[in-house]
């Protein structure tokens, strides 16, 4: 049996109706015109409510996956306040390292001023004694800047060392900034992501978008105070005495 | 153990590495190479004669956990002293280092004494 054509449908569907609606305009019975026609109506509107339950029932899926993405929820809930507390963090990273960097910039500018200054009035008498016109209580003078000089310069190069190993260590920050920027550029990336699903999602229903959470063998990243809530160590005294319980 | 001994100094920030090695180099340690990944680190030290190996734990590509594994499977380099040195701070970590076979765990950020104290702890004890 072949299929039922649309035309085939609607004559099969309405045919007899219109049929009697036709005998009855002939005939001039209004009552049984009326009443044919009401029939049409109805069934015009059934097919409008079948496709409205359709529409209506699409509409609440999209509506529960929505909701149900907990994904997103978790996305907009608390991993952006949670980046923005890492962006922070960063700020303040930043911030202090450079304060740092210039504070022994600061520290170590006058002791290079203050062996530049020695040196130079050393420089004089030494010269003098270079050209043999040096008085005997001039030279005297001299050997005892000259130790002075000596001893003085001897703790100075080494505060200056000091400085410049702290200055070296403090660019640490790059490192640690670094790795906390990445985080959040991964975060940003999973978000325009699970946005455009949701685009998507009326017409083709959602997609459980996967956690891309940073996963344990690839680590989690530098700890971020008021972020990072769980079982981390406090300081290198706690990893030195955790390792030492396991025996190392 | 002497001062001509061959780091490798495995971190995927550049500026990590060169203070690293600065740091090494303070300490008299001349001989220094850099990777910025197990993927990139595994083949040098398979190739070259390393005698330490520093890594860093968060990298893309090859993590330090995974490369410390790959060292410690390997018959060549599985007495090779590692220390680890990571910004990585959580307990269950440091515990799966030191289950792994990790020689020292330093955490990020830290300092040139520290670095030094590690160093010289595993090196005496290899003695």
């Amino acid at each position: 049996m072949s299929p039922m054509s649309d035309i085939d449908k609607l004559r099969n569907q309405y045919g007899g109706i219109v049929l009697s609606m036709s005998v009855a305009l002939e005939s001039g019975d209004e009552a049984v015109f009326c009443d044919a026609l009401d029939k049409v109506v109805r069934l015009r509107e059934k097919n409008l409510f079948v496709e409205l339950r359709r529409l209506t029932d699409g509409l609440q899926g999209a509506l529960e996956r929505f909701t149900l993405d907990s994904r997103l929820v978790d996305l907009a809930e608390k991993e952006m306040p949670d980046a923005r507390h890492r962006l922070d963090h960063v700020l303040k990273l930043t911030d202090e390292a450079a304060h740092k960097t210039m504070d022994l910039v600061e520290q170590s500018v006058p002791i290079a001023n203050r062996t530049a200054k020695s040196a130079a009035d050393l420089l004089v008498s030494w010269k003098q004694f270079r050209a043999r016109e040096i008085a005997v209580e001039d030279f005297k003078k001299m050997l005892g800047h000259m130790d002075a000089f000596l001893e003085v310069t001897k703790g100075d190069t080494e505060s200056l060392r000091q400085n410049l190993s702290e200055v070296l260590m403090t660019q640490g920050y790059q490192d640690i900034t670094g790795q906390i920027i990445r985080g959040v550029m991964k975060l940003v990336a999973e978000l325009e992501t699970t946005l455009g699903e949701l685009v998507h999602l009326a017409s083709d229903g959602a997609s459980k978008s996967e956690k891309t959470g940073p996963q344990r063998a690839r680590g989690y990243g530098p700890a971020v105070p008021g972020v990072d809530h769980g079982p981390a160590v406090s300081g290198q005294q706690d990893v030195d005495s955790l390792l030492s319980g396991l025996g190392l | 153990m002497s001062k001509d001994m061959k780091f490798l100094v495995v971190d995927d920030f550049s500026t990590m590495r060169r203070i690293i090695k600065n740091l090494l180099h303070d300490l008299g340690y001349a001989n220094v190479a850099e990777a910025d990944d197990g993927n990139t680190a595994l083949p040098m030290l398979l190739q070259g004669d390393y005698d330490f190996l520093i890594t860093d734990w968060n990298m893309p590509g090859m993590p330090g956990l995974d490369l410390l594994k790959a060292v410690r499977a390997d018959a060549k380099l599985k007495g090779m002293p590692v220390l680890m040195l990571t910004a990585e701070s959580k307990r269950e970590q440091i515990v799966e280092a030191a289950q792994a076979g990790v020689n020292g765990y330093v955490i990020k950020p830290f300092t040139a004494v520290t670095l030094k104290e590690k160093l010289d702890k595993i090196l005496e004890s290899r003695k």
